[in-house]
């Protein structure tokens, strides 16, 4: 069955709260509330609860990321350093430890950023296409709600749309 | 004191206000653009020369190895963690006031490193081997010598640099993507095309956005911190007197922040009046900015005391003659200059009529930041002028013009970068001054019911 | 395989030199001046230009503080209450101090400089990228700085004086740290020899440029592993240990007669060149 895209623009939030509490509670045929995806302006937690719990694993990627680019700095400036056995600095031993700490230190911090911006991409799915259902409004102070769902359930989707004061509706089949 | 942004500001309204600071500029903004490019070409020049002839043409000596480019990396280092003061610490403890001001702060943070990065790059003798510094492999399986402080410069700039890039523009991908759906000619386009990512503001991305900013930002602050402490370890790790201080990371990093809001306020004011931003850095704001550069002010003072008190009551007579061969030698009205700027002159802002007052912030922010400057020369001039060693003594050198010419290009090239910046990225942060609307809005509207309830 | 290297030899890497018990090999090069013998004549420092390459930089440059004596003689002066100023000069030759805990050592960025097997502080002309920090780091700041490209300027060896550049140093370019070596070059030779013939160095068969052209002899070089060199005797009657920052001098009978002395001893840098102080009371 063919897939049906819908994107409503709201200018009120609390209105948008209020659509997005009465898709997921309405038993509409044909359309799963976690493909509803929110977008809007600004980042506000106080809507997305509404949501429900979504996960967020990018935390994951930087303590990987972050251990990862500690102990290889560690290894790797002791073990060059063991290689360079010839030549002695200056009375301090050939693998001297608080100096590799601060390289360990600095590396874990480059590593913690380097790969939690990789999970960023990765899990906010970015760089991406922008989906043909966007509307600048939304960069400037409106709120859109995207759902997804059968051809019957569109009748469903407007009215619920409507009837808290959307302002607009795109339409568009799916892929 | 009033309320740092209004709360019926149409967001529509912030866009068209912050894109038009991205409009074709006015005639005076190429005139300054071009006095800028030619303050780096005269940079340029002198470092072609001296690249050309040797290092001696700056002057220094074999008791003054070091000289201006090291006191200026010191200084434009420093200017950079303000940036990260501003977007990261008050980011975590939700100082919204930050918000319309932290875009070009961080900026500042970048170029300011960038300017830093190249007079480490002056400063060689064999410029061209400065690859020998980095970690690379090599049939010879030769390294650097990771015990330096230099090596450990070069890893913590670095990291600093990529570190405040990435969340620089992290930070803008919200905004560049206004700047996508708003600006629909020639090469801009497509470049916030690009940039953006795609981003849409999907619940998703706002999500994951939320977490990494503050990820980045938890690492930022111990990283600023790390960086500059690593820069007095350049000196505090030798044996120079003078330097060879347990206090001077701390006070290295109280004088970078102190030098970085003074640049800020400098900023401020320009860019305020140029893009006219009255609505967004407004004077409340202003004041904040004014009272915490004060605090900071205040904290180097006491370090700078601690450090002269602590070498004046240890046994350490050589740094001790030194300390009073800086009072009291040829470097004396320097050294008073720095100790007025930096110690005397914050005072002002401790007034409330002139936390406000633009045009006198204006003048004494840069004021400030002589005496920061100053600050960095003192700790290279007099220190190599009266070492361990009385033989070595040499009173006399004074850099050349050469030098001066490099430290005065720096400026443009600063200018220059932040000019470009400006004109090509909104330099306030639209969404996040939208978020801070917003939650004023929201206070405003549960202010009475919090009230009900008692 | 850098790892397992890294912990089967972990505890050679933890070695600190020279304070942890583990001596040179062989041969540790070090001197003893006598400044009593010292007459300031300067032949120490021309024998020092001739042997090392050094570019004579002319009185201009000199007056900036770009000279390159790698061994220079210092004069201090202690002329009050003399009818003739002269009587009070004092001299000092200072070259590099070839520190066993060299401070110039660890701060080079990319390890141009370090510590030998034979305990000489070394400084490898074509790795050193001139950042100066190792100048900055010496208290003797007996390190030369490149300024200018010296082989290429002209009046530094005016012909024929480029006839008399030593084959066996390099001349060394623009933008590149240089210090007393040592007379590295004869060293090296010295040793090779001594291996060919399956023995090592007798002591006087290898002597510094600056040495050699002492008319006093206040200069005496050699290994300070052979307790029967010159230098071992004199380093052992004056009780200067090596491997000390606080000499123990006073403890002993006498211990306030004896002249030996290293400079800037409390840094802890452990110089090889000591000292035994003057005795005369003028240069006359």
């Amino acid at each position: 069955m063919s897939q049906r895209h819908l994107l409503a623009l709201f200018n009120d939030f609390d209105e948008a709260v209020a659509a997005i509490s009465e898709l997921r509670a309405a038993n509409i045929k044909g359309f799963d509330f976690d493909d509803l995806i929110l977008k809007s302006p600004i980042e506000h937690p106080e809507v997305e609860t509404v949501l429900g719990d979504r996960p967020i694993k990018v935390q994951w990627f930087t303590l990987a990321g972050a251990c990862m680019g500690g102990l290889l700095a560690f290894t790797l400036v002791a073990s060059a350093q063991a290689n360079f056995f010839s030549q002695i600095k200056a009375g301090k031993p050939i693998v001297p430890l608080p100096p590799d700490f601060v390289l360990t230190y600095e590396m874990f911090i480059l590593g913690g950023v380097f790969i939690t911006i990789l999970g960023f991409l990765i899990c906010a799915g970015l760089p991406a296409k922008r989906s043909p259902l966007y509307s600048a409004k939304v960069s400037e102070d409106q709120i859109g709600i995207l759902v997804k769902g059968d051809e019957a359930a569109v009748t469903a989707f407007k009215a619920i749309f409507t009837k808290h004061k959307a302002l607009e509706i795109q339409e568009e089949a799916g892929k | 004191m009033g309320k740092d942004i209004r709360e019926d500001i149409a967001w529509a309204q912030i866009n068209k206000d912050v894109l038009k600071s991205l409009e074709n500029p006015k005639k005076l903004y190429w005139v300054i653009l071009l006095i800028a490019i030619a303050m780096v070409g005269v940079a340029v020049g002198c470092e072609i020369y001296q690249y050309q002839t040797g290092m001696g043409v700056s002057n220094k000596s074999n008791s003054h190895v070091w000289s201006l480019y090291i006191a200026t990396f010191i200084f434009w280092i420093g200017m950079s963690h303000s940036g990260t003061l501003l977007s990261a610490i008050l980011h975590l403890m939700h100082a919204d006031w930050r918000k319309p001001i932290y875009r070009f702060a961080e900026a500042m943070t970048t170029f300011s490193l960038m300017t830093a990065g190249l007079f480490v790059l002056v400063h060689l003798g064999r410029l061209w081997m400065v690859y020998y510094v980095m970690p690379y492999p090599n049939e010879r399986w030769v390294w650097p010598n990771f015990q330096s402080p230099l090596v450990w410069d070069m890893f913590a700039i670095a990291t600093y640099l990529s570190s405040s890039v990435i969340f620089l523009y992290v930070g803008m991908i919200p905004d560049l993507a206004i700047c996508r759906d708003n600006i629909h000619a020639g090469w801009r386009k497509k470049l916030y095309t690009v940039l953006s990512l795609g981003w849409e503001g999907t619940d998703r991305q706002w999500r994951n956005f939320r977490i990494t900013y503050l990820t980045i930002a938890c690492f930022l602050i111990p990283l600023a911190v790390s960086v500059h402490s690593i820069v007095a370890s350049d000196f505090a790790m030798s044996n120079m007197p003078g330097w060879h201080v347990t206090s001077f990371p701390p006070y290295f990093v109280a004088g970078a922040l102190y030098s970085g809001c003074a640049a800020i306020i400098t900023l401020f004011v320009i860019l305020r009046y140029v893009f006219k931003f009255e609505e967004y850095m407004t004077l409340p704001i202003m004041r904040k900015l004014v009272r915490l550069t004060f605090a900071i002010a205040m904290v180097w003072t006491y370090l700078n005391l601690i450090e002269f008190s602590s070498v004046w009551y240890g046994h350490d007579q050589t740094a001790k003659d030194q300390l009073i061969f800086k009072a009291t030698g040829p470097y004396a009205p320097y050294f008073w200059a720095m100790i007025f700027f930096g110690s005397i002159l914050p005072l002002l802002l401790a007034f409330k009529r002139f936390q406000t007052h633009l045009p006198l912030l204006f003048v004494v922010s840069i004021f400030l930041n002589v005496g920061m400057w100053l600050e960095r020369w003192m700790i290279i001039g007099p220190s190599f002028a009266h070492g361990h060693y009385p033989w070595t003594w040499d009173h006399d050198q004074w850099p050349s013009l050469v030098q001066w010419g490099i430290v005065f290009g720096s400026f443009g090239w600063f200018t220059l970068l932040f000019m470009v910046f400006c004109k090509v990225f909104p330099s306030v942060s639209m969404y996040e001054v939208k978020e801070m609307v917003y939650h004023r809005t929201l206070a405003l509207k549960n202010k009475p019911a919090v009230k009900g309830e008692h | 395989m850098s790892i397992t290297n890294l912990l089967q030899n972990w505890s050679d890497f933890r070695q600190q030199h020279p304070s942890d018990e583990r001596p040179h090999q062989e041969y540790k090069w070090a001197m003893s001046i006598d400044l009593d013998l010292c007459t300031g004549c300067n032949a120490c420092s021309v024998a020092c230009y001739a042997e090392n390459n050094l570019p004579a930089v002319g009185k201009e440059k000199f007056s900036h503080g770009h000279s390159h004596h790698w061994l220079r003689i210092e004069r201090y002066w202690h002329n009050e209450d003399r009818e003739y100023a002269d009587q009070g000069a004092q001299f000092l030759p200072m070259m590099c101090q070839q520190c066993e805990a060299a401070p110039c050592e660890t701060v080079c960025p990319v390890g141009a400089t370090n510590h030998t097997a034979d305990g000489l502080n070394s400084q490898v002309y074509n790795r050193c990228v001139g950042s100066r920090y190792c100048n900055a780091n010496c208290p003797y700041k007996a390190r030369y700085f490149n300024w200018y490209d010296y082989p290429t300027t002209a009046d530094v060896w005016p012909a024929p004086m480029e006839q008399q550049l030593n084959p066996d140093v390099t001349v060394r370019g623009k933008g590149v740290m240089e210090k007393c070596t040592f007379c590295v070059q004869r060293l090296t030779v010295a040793k090779s020899n001594a291996r060919t013939e399956g023995r090592s160095v007798h002591d006087g068969e290898v002597q510094t440029a600056c040495q050699q052209a002492c008319p006093t002899g206040a200069i005496s070089f050699g290994n300070l592993i052979d307790p029967e060199s010159r230098v071992a005797k004199q380093w052992e009657k004056q009780q200067v240990k090596l491997n000390h920052d606080k000499q123990a001098k006073d403890a002993v009978h006498d211990g306030d007669k004896l002249r030996g002395y290293r400079i800037l001893e409390n840094l802890r840098t452990y110089p090889s060149v000591m000292y035994l102080e003057q005795l005369r009371e003028g240069a006359i």
